[in-house]
């Protein structure tokens, strides 16, 4: 009679001293190469812009990588993972500015519920939140504006994408080329790297 | 006639600015993220590179600096004995291959 056997990796047990960030996780499972997770310090830096000053980048970032690892968000098939994980930040900052507006609905809402008792009470709405994020956002703009303050280009491609309007729409209002748009991008791509690195160290 | 209402809010202008740049830095190559260090005088690809600061990952992260060295040694150990092992084991399995197709070729002749 044949007999097989089959060795089962073991895996070691956890030191019991190290505490595991989910960062660390994703980078020990191989999820992210260490170049992506300059690419998600930039890009975590950037939607930490306009948050309320208790909340930093890297929450943001460990928060992204928690939910990717527990499951909470599942990664669709064909997506990169950085962009995955950006998409966890960019709703988890969406999320922070409902909260900071006041609750869910952040418009004055009235609770519909015939089951408690609770179904006359109103979630009133701080008109002074809005004004106060409105603040915020401003000045994060004017910030945003100052990295490319020396670039025209850059900025009026900046004032097209708060605006919501598209790359076409960008060229056909500034009267440029698609290779003068390409390198503009690319250099406000190069300042936003270089911004997004150089934060930790300031 | 404009089909879409956008809210002029500064709130909406930024989410929709951070929206679009965001992607700038998804797309943003290797080269692009060497090139932006490199302007600012780090070496990336060096140990314990200024560039990541303030990430919270050891600067090289090691299978050790997850898992008890103990363990892992006891698991280091355990796998090479078992490598060291396996070229007898083929050894063994090829012996025990080679007497069955003998055998076999016995039979077939002694049955002419």
């Amino acid at each position: 009679m044949r007999s097989a056997i089959a060795y089962m990796p073991q895996i070691p047990q956890l030191a019991e001293t190290k505490v595991l960030r989910p960062a660390e996780v994703a980078l020990a499972l191989n999820l992210i190469s260490r170049m992506d997770f300059l690419r998600l310090k930039a890009i975590a830096r950037l939607h930490a812009r306009g948050l309320p000053p208790d909340v930093g980048w890297d929450d943001l970032l460990q928060e992204a990588f928690t939910r990717a690892i527990v499951g909470s968000r599942r990664k669709p098939q064909g997506v990169p993972m950085v962009a995955f994980l950006a998409g966890i930040m960019r709703s988890l900052r969406s999320e922070h500015w409902r909260r900071t507006r006041g609750g869910p609905g952040f418009r004055e809402t009235l609770r519909i519920d015939h089951q408690r008792d609770l179904s006359r009470a109103a979630e009133l709405h701080d008109p002074g939140s809005d004004l106060e994020q409105a603040l915020l956002a401003r000045e994060q703009i004017e910030a945003i504006e100052e990295l490319f303050a020396d670039d025209p280009v850059a900025l009026a491609i900046l004032a097209g994408l708060a605006e919501g309007r598209s790359a076409a729409q960008i060229r056909a209002a500034m009267k440029i080329t698609k290779i003068d748009y390409d390198s503009a991008r690319k250099r406000m791509r190069r300042t936003l790297l270089r911004e997004g690195l150089t934060c930790g160290l300031n | 006639m404009r089909t879409k209402l956008t809210p002029a809010t500064s709130t909406a202008a930024l989410g929709r600015m951070l929206d679009q740049l965001d992607r700038e830095l998804i797309e943003a190559s290797d080269e692009d993220i060497l090139e932006a260090a490199r302007d600012l005088g780090m070496n990336p690809l060096m140990k314990g590179s200024a560039a990541f600061i303030g990430l919270r990952v050891p600067a090289m992260a090691q299978f050790a600096d997850f898992f008890d060295s103990d363990a892992l040694r006891s698991v280091l150990s355990m796998r090479s004995a078992q490598q060291s092992l396996a070229p007898e084991a083929e050894r063994q399995r090829k012996a025990r291959r080679l007497k069955s197709e003998k055998s076999i070729e016995r039979k077939d002749s002694a049955d002419k």
